[in-house]
């Protein structure tokens, strides 16, 4: 019993846990761009580590070490909290992913519900945070990311719940592991959900043609503008813990996720699959200009919306 | 319109702004309703500097005007100055500033387009575009001897000759300059992002265009055909038959397919120019002292019609030297564009008209209540300035 | 979607970027470098220190036993005191990497042997 609880607390804490998940967030990072830099023709990170690896986290450290300031006009509770909640949810949220085997660190049925309240919640957190920043740039940022929110979301939730149809169940574990048995993944078998499912996650990652809630030229830095020092080294780590999120969905729900086969261990199939759906996501941001708002909404409505009914249609249809 | 509308600051810091500039946007809601224009933070001092320099000295810190036409500032700087003088410079010199001129065009263009593609987020374009303009870099180094500050023009010709071998290269440069220009104006039009954030954003009407007197790609992008090197042509330009490059869409995306076009038009100029060039010398001496006169320079900068005014008194030195740079007599018309459009279109607005500052500094004071202007003297600013410190 | 097939093409390519302090560029023929003074042509007639338009030369004495004195962190390289020198005493050398955080090396003094 006693070793079973210190098993427990070594996975949730090292493999495959926070200290492993925080390693990946910045190797992702890293990844990212260096493939962004490599499209775009130019070198990336270069100096720290070899090729610059180590760039994402010098970085961090560079951030925790510089002032923390406070506006005077900022409240100061969600200015504290939002950052915080921007490392904790997502990392959260990857608990309940499988990511070294069929089961998921913590695993229960109707996870999937959990997953897509994390993500809502973690879009209020910005928000709130942006709006009581006290700053204008920050405030049109918070309700840039709000309004955005409008838009995605149902499409949102429709491509994350599709995988759980044909597997019915709603245990991220079990679509994964049904996915994976019956060599069904959801890619073949209800492509217009994934290809919805990589729009909104742009969009909830503020990703490029969505990064309208921080878009640099219009409103400097949006929703996160007033953040510095430690504070904004969590905001960022975040955004990197964010970015293994958004993979690991793709690949858990839509690639069949860790899954063994012949004798490759299901962590390095798991991983490739990972990466796969981090590069899809690295190159597509780099193809768009950014929209503009009320673009992005009807948008949304008009075409993506409709796109995540007609493969719920589908799939009532066959199953 | 009393109560709802909130002023929204855009600079004078301000990542959409390369230089500091301010605009004051009365807003309502996601509208832009009325434009405040605040200009002057990077006044430098140069025309009054020129009064204290030599003809000579003058030409380079003419050229300093402005780090991306600074061969425009040259060539203006230099007509004005042979107009004084009387003299007349050999026709091969008159050549050899065509090239430049038209080099100096395409990479202030490229620059431009990766600037307005970095505005709308698109920063693959802006890598792309920006890697592609390293090569006409490369081909003002090798005509001129170096990347930035040509110092190609003086007074009476130039400094430096083309020979085969640096024509060759030109040549072959253009070449893929071409093929990749060709590429992007193909790319931009398809590219439906792209299209989406520049259609029908920043209207500029023609009638508009001709009435707050826009100059340069913004009011041939309105329809009007107005062209320096056209109208009024200086250097070579008379010998070389080339097109006016006019679109018809008054918005933004006409912005950008003027300019994409007159860099593939300036391709065809450069050849041109090189085709017809003369032989013979390239400079005529002159003296260093010039007798009373007054003489108007204008030059088709990439920005628009570059306006330099120069008075001679006699000694080494001018008298006065006024500059009027594209941008100044675009920033009417900017405030009209900016007028009835989305707060997240300002950057691509300001962007369209390629606004360049530091040029345009010039300390002139607008009382807007009495509605009048006066030019601030040195020691005007000077007393200004003790008394501004002393009350703080 | 017009840039897909550009961005994909660009993975496999190099990047074009220099990487500079490794590798160095060579400047263009006729490239304007540090300005270096030849003191067994120079006849000390002053026109290099007339006609710079940044005050970047320095002249002491006159004639054949003229110093010069030439302030890099002035100069802008624009060559006319090479192409004012009656002698060609003044050359524009390649050399480009010329700043330092040190001004009393920013300073060449040229003296008669």
């Amino acid at each position: 019993m006693v070793s079973e609880a210190l098993s427990f607390i070594l996975q949730l804490l090292i493999f495959p846990g926070f200290l492993f998940i925080i390693c990946l967030a910045f190797f992702s990072e890293w990844v990212l761009r260096k493939f962004v830099a490599r499209i775009q023709n130019r070198m990336g990170p270069t100096y720290t580590g070899s090729g610059g690896i180590l760039q994402p986290f010098a970085d961090f450290i560079k951030l925790l070490g510089k002032e923390d300031i406070v506006p005077a006009f900022a409240e100061r509770t969600y200015f504290t909290l939002t950052p915080l909640l921007c490392l904790t949810l997502p990392l959260t949220a990857l608990f309940i992913l499988p990511m070294t085997g069929h089961r998921a660190l913590i695993s229960f049925e109707g996870d999937l519900i959990f997953l897509a309240f994390i993500f809502t919640t973690l879009t209020i957190m910005v928000f709130l945070g942006g709006f009581l920043s006290g700053s204008v740039f920050s405030m049109v940022g918070g309700v840039r990311a709000a309004t955005q929110l409008l838009g995605y979301e149902i499409p949102f939730l429709l491509a994350l719940f599709g995988p759980a149809i044909p597997a019915s169940s709603l245990s991220i574990s079990k679509i994964s592991t049904w996915q994976a048995q019956n060599n069904a993944w959801g890619l073949w078998t209800q492509p217009i959900g994934f290809g919805v499912l990589v729009i909104c996650l742009l969009a909830e990652l503020e990703l490029l043609p969505f990064d309208i809630p921080e878009a640099e030229t219009e409103i400097v830095a949006g929703w996160n503008v007033e953040f510095t020092g430690r504070r904004l080294a969590l905001v960022r780590l975040g955004r990197d813990v964010e970015l293994v999120l958004a993979s690991t969905i793709l690949a858990d729900l839509y690639l069949g996720g860790p899954q063994q086969v012949w004798i490759i261990p299901p962590i390095i199939i798991f991983l490739a699959k990972m990466f796969a759906c981090l590069l899809l996501i690295g190159y597509l941001k780099t193809l768009f200009a950014r929209f503009r708002i009320d673009q992005v909404l009807s948008g949304m409505w008009k075409y993506v919306i409709p796109a995540a009914m007609i493969q719920f249609i589908i799939l009532k249809l066959i199953w | 319109m009393s109560g709802s509308t909130i002023k929204v600051i855009i600079g004078p810091q301000h990542p959409a702004l390369k230089e500091p500039e301010r605009f004051i946007l009365e807003t309502e809601g996601e509208y832009v309703v009325d434009v405040k224009v605040r200009i002057g933070y990077i006044h430098r001092g140069i025309e009054k500097a020129m009064e204290n320099r030599t003809y000579l000295q003058g030409l380079y810190l003419s050229e300093r005007v402005c780090g991306i036409c600074s061969d425009a500032h040259t060539t203006c700087y230099v007509q004005g100055v042979e107009e004084l003088l009387g003299v007349e410079p050999p026709p091969r010199s008159r050549f050899i500033r065509v090239v430049v001129a038209e080099l100096e065009r395409i990479h202030s263009h490229l620059l431009w387009l990766g600037i307005a593609a970095h505005e709308i987020g698109f920063d693959t374009l802006f890598m792309y575009v920006w890697r592609d303009r390293e090569i006409v870099m490369d081909l003002l180094e090798i005509v001129s001897g170096n990347r930035v500050h040509y110092a190609t023009n003086t007074i009476g010709g130039v400094r430096r000759d083309l020979n085969d071998e640096k024509i060759h290269k030109i040549l072959k440069g253009l070449k893929t300059l071409e093929d990749r220009a060709k590429e992007y104006l193909k790319m931009i039009q398809k590219e439906q992002t792209v299209l989406k954030r520049t259609v029908n954003v920043g209207i500029l009407s023609k009638s508009d265009a001709i009435k707050y007197g826009a100059v340069g790609p913004t009011v041939r992008a309105s329809g009007v055909k107005r062209d320096v090197r056209a109208d009024d042509p200086y250097a070579a330009y008379d010998e070389i038959p080339f097109n006016v490059i006019v679109e018809d869409g008054c918005d933004c995306l006409a912005r950008i397919m003027v300019r994409s076009r007159e860099v593939l038009e300036s391709i065809h100029i450069i050849r041109e120019a090189l085709k017809r060039m003369p032989g013979g010398e390239i400079r005529v001496r002159v003296k260093p002292r010039i007798p009373p006169a007054e003489a108007l320079s204008r030059v088709e900068a990439p920005r628009g019609e570059l306006l330099y005014y120069i008075r001679s008194n006699g000694t080494d030195k001018p008298e006065r030297c006024k500059i009027r740079t594209p941008t100044l007599a675009n920033i009417p018309s900017l405030c009209k564009m900016l007028v009835g459009g989305y707060i997240a279109d300002v950057p691509i607005v300001l962007a369209g008209i390629d606004p360049c500052f530091a040029c345009m500094d010039r300390v002139l004071v607008i009382d807007r209540e009495k509605r009048e202007a006066k030019v601030w003297t040195l020691d005007m600013l000077r007393r200004y300035g003790r008394e501004w410190y002393r009350k703080r | 979607m017009a840039f897909a097939r550009e961005a994909l093409r660009n993975i496999f390519k190099k990047p074009v970027t220099e990487k500079y302090p490794f590798e160095r560029r060579e400047p263009a023929e006729g490239f304007r470098g540090r300005p270096v003074w030849d003191m067994k042509k120079c006849i000390g007639c002053g026109t290099c220190v007339r006609v710079c338009p940044v005050k970047a030369v320095e002249m002491i004495g006159r004639g054949r036993e003229a110093t010069i004195k030439h302030h890099l962190e002035r100069c802008i390289y624009c060559g006319q005191c090479a192409e004012s020198c009656p002698v060609k005493a003044i050359t524009m050398t390649p050399e480009y990497e010329l700043s330092d955080t040190d001004k009393s090396k920013m300073l060449h003094v040229y003296e008669r042997k």
